[in-house]
């Protein structure tokens, strides 16, 4: 008996040892490969889809009263036709094919740096591994910042800095330039999930949160090419601004007598920290309804 | 428990404790970001020198942006920072060239930006028609050990004074070579560098256009820091800067994707490209728009102050202290409109 149960704690013991040897056969810090091509899984934007909807967002004043000033208009300045979406917007904003192509060190086989490029509107990001110093406050900024990587676990954690201020959804909201964007990859078998935080002092009250899910690994994904030029011939002319004036804006959204057809309230359209909790649902319900419902041919993006 | 039992057991309790620490240690090498990455800032009192493209570098921390064109030819500096930081103005330009200064170009007459134009000036040369040593020509032909200083005639102007009047500024930082043609061409250091007159926050103000490089230095016409500081004394108005504004759009031409292409050195901040431009053109435009249209409405300075025209720039560009501030910013706008009220929104 005494020799059995010997026989069994020393089972036991190698047991654990074939465990720690496969366990320590991948790195402690294990690297997960996103290289591959992410086809999108599609999904709604927030809110309720009137031009110029805020719901679901926390802007502070000033990021309110920025929104409350855009008019479509604004996307047809010259300069401004070929701005491309920001990357944080593009992994949310709807069907954007997805690229990751890891940068591997040859002496240690480890990846320094994933190269990744979104179709819409070509968007490219370069995800550092290699905690190289983040460039200094003096340098240009750009729409896809500069972004350090580390893996928490099997999750990829992206911090983004140095970006140019760009638009949250294209009807006003806008992230500034002081903002830091950190995004959380993980990879779950053949579908890929980017949790986007984003943080910004100059037009939030709280950080904005959004998950997009890509569907699947398909190696057979087309990333067409988005070529384009200044426009000469917009409805804008050179050197004006178009905007709404306070209390002006004739987006549907911000007229407090229209609604949609599930009977949006006005004030939860103005946005806020507030609108982005489900707990918002039960308030919205004591809120007057507006009695003008837009037509079909009014509901925006 | 058998003597091989206990040997098993004990190699697998410390592989387990190894494996705790490994991975404890990975945890600690791992542990969160703060939300806000530090990211390198300059310290006060400091100049530190930001590469810009092949032979422009921008100087910053001495007042204004200092831009540097070193070559073959010397070295020009756009502004000559503030009159208490030459030395250490002098000891960034040194490190990245050791060829004389020829020209210091003001982009106003600023203290800020021509506050070192004397002391600056004194640690170059002027180009030499012929040696010093050359008996056979006059003094005026000759090298002269300081560096000349260009400007648009209204700057020499401003910091100079007619015979007899008490000048703002002492003789040795005036101005010695000036224009007064809206643009003045310089070949220097095999590039092509444009001089030209863009009056916006004062009407005596130039920006520097390195063609050959595809970079602009525009001074105070831009400012990342916060809002134009417009001299309605000196002739400047929110109209006259978005006027300087979009004739630097107009000069500039992105790359692919809407940035880069051409490079501007701000007169404070970091280096911008053309969206950012745009983006600063559109900030004082509405700021613009809604001070008139409450004009126009009949409210008085302090009724448009109480309604915060700027309120969704003043956490990016205003501050309640300083030099400048956005009740400043807010009177100059004022006061602009005031002097063209019947001036068309653009």
């Amino acid at each position: 008996m005494k020799q059995k149960r010997s026989t069994g704690v020393t089972a036991f013991a190698r047991g654990v040892l074939v465990l720690v040897g496969v366990t320590l056969a991948s790195p402690v810090s294990a690297q997960v490969d996103l290289a591959g091509l992410w086809r999108p899984l599609a999904r709604n934007q927030d809110g309720s889809g009137m031009d110029g909807d805020l719901a679901g967002l926390p802007l502070n004043e000033a990021g309110r009263q920025r929104a409350l000033s855009w008019v479509p208009e604004n996307f047809e300045v010259a300069e401004l036709v070929c701005r491309p979406h920001s990357f944080d917007y593009s992994i949310e904003a709807g069907p954007s094919q997805l690229r990751w192509v890891p940068e591997v060190e040859d002496s240690t086989q480890r990846i320094v740096a994933f190269h990744g490029r979104l179709s819409m509107r070509e968007q490219e990001s370069d995800i550092w591994l290699d905690n190289r110093p983040r460039p200094s406050d003096q340098v240009r900024y750009s729409w896809s910042g500069f972004s350090l990587g580390e893996f928490e676990g099997n999750t990829l954690v992206q911090t983004t800095t140095h970006l140019k201020e760009n638009y949250l959804r294209r009807w006003g909201p806008m992230r500034s330039d002081r903002a830091t964007v950190r995004t959380r990859w993980k990879r779950i078998g053949n579908y890929l999930r980017a949790t986007v935080i984003i943080y910004d002092p100059i037009y939030m009250d709280a950080p904005y949160l959004r998950t997009s899910l890509f569907w699947v690994n398909d190696p057979n994904l087309v990333l067409p090419p988005y070529p384009c030029e200044e426009a000469t011939g917009t409805v804008v002319e050179p050197g004006t601004v178009p905007h709404s004036l306070p209390g002006k804006s004739f987006l549907p959204a911000h007229d407090p007598n229209m609604t949609d057809a599930f009977g949006t309230p006005y004030e939860p359209r103005l946005g806020g920290v507030e609108t982005m909790y489900p707990e918002y649902i039960a308030k919205m319900k004591t809120l007057p309804r507006p009695k003008t419902v837009m037509g079909e041919g009014d509901r925006g993006q | 428990m058998s003597g091989t039992s206990r040997y098993w057991s004990v190699v697998a309790l410390a592989t387990c404790a190894l494996l705790m620490f490994i991975a404890e240690s990975v945890h600690t090498q791992n542990a969160p970001w703060a939300w806000a990455p530090p990211i390198h800032t300059i310290a006060r009192g400091k100049v530190e020198v930001v590469p810009v493209r092949g032979n422009v570098h921008m100087l910053v921390g001495a007042g204004g942006n200092i831009t540097i064109h070193a070559g073959n030819d010397g070295v020009i500096a756009v502004d000559a920072g503030a009159a208490d930081m030459t030395e250490q103005v002098w000891a960034a330009i040194q490190t990245i060239s050791r060829r004389p200064l020829r020209y210091i170009i003001n982009t106003s007459d600023r203290e800020d930006y021509s506050g070192g134009n004397e002391a600056l000036a004194l640690k170059g040369s002027t180009i030499p028609f012929r040696p010093a040593e050359d008996a056979r020509v006059s003094d005026g032909m000759r090298g002269i050990q300081k560096a000349s200083i260009i400007s648009y005639l209204t700057a020499f102007e401003r910091m100079s004074a007619p015979t007899g009047k008490v000048a703002p500024r002492a003789e040795g930082a005036w101005p010695d070579n000036t224009y007064s043609t809206p643009q003045k061409k310089l070949p220097f250091n095999e590039e092509s560098i444009v001089i030209m007159h863009v009056p916006s926050t004062t009407d005596g103000h130039s920006i520097v256009y390195f063609r050959t490089s595809d970079v602009i230095s525009v001074g105070d016409l831009v400012d990342m820091t916060g809002y134009p500081r417009i001299d309605i004394q000196a002739g400047g108005t929110a109209d006259t800067v978005l006027e300087g504004l979009n004739r630097l759009i107009e000069l500039t031409v992105p790359n692919r994707k809407s940035e880069a292409g051409t490079l501007v050195i701000p007169g404070r901040g970091r280096l911008v490209d053309q969206p950012e431009v745009v983006y600063y053109q559109q900030m004082v435009a509405i700021v613009r728009d809604r001070v008139k249209d409450m004009i126009g409405r009949g409210m008085t300075l302090e009724q448009i102050k109480a309604a915060r025209p700027s309120r969704d720039y003043d956490l990016r560009y205003g501050t309640n202290t300083g030099p400048w501030t956005t009740s400043m910013f807010i009177d100059a706008v004022y006061a602009g409109l005031a002097k063209n009220p019947g001036g068309e929104l653009r």
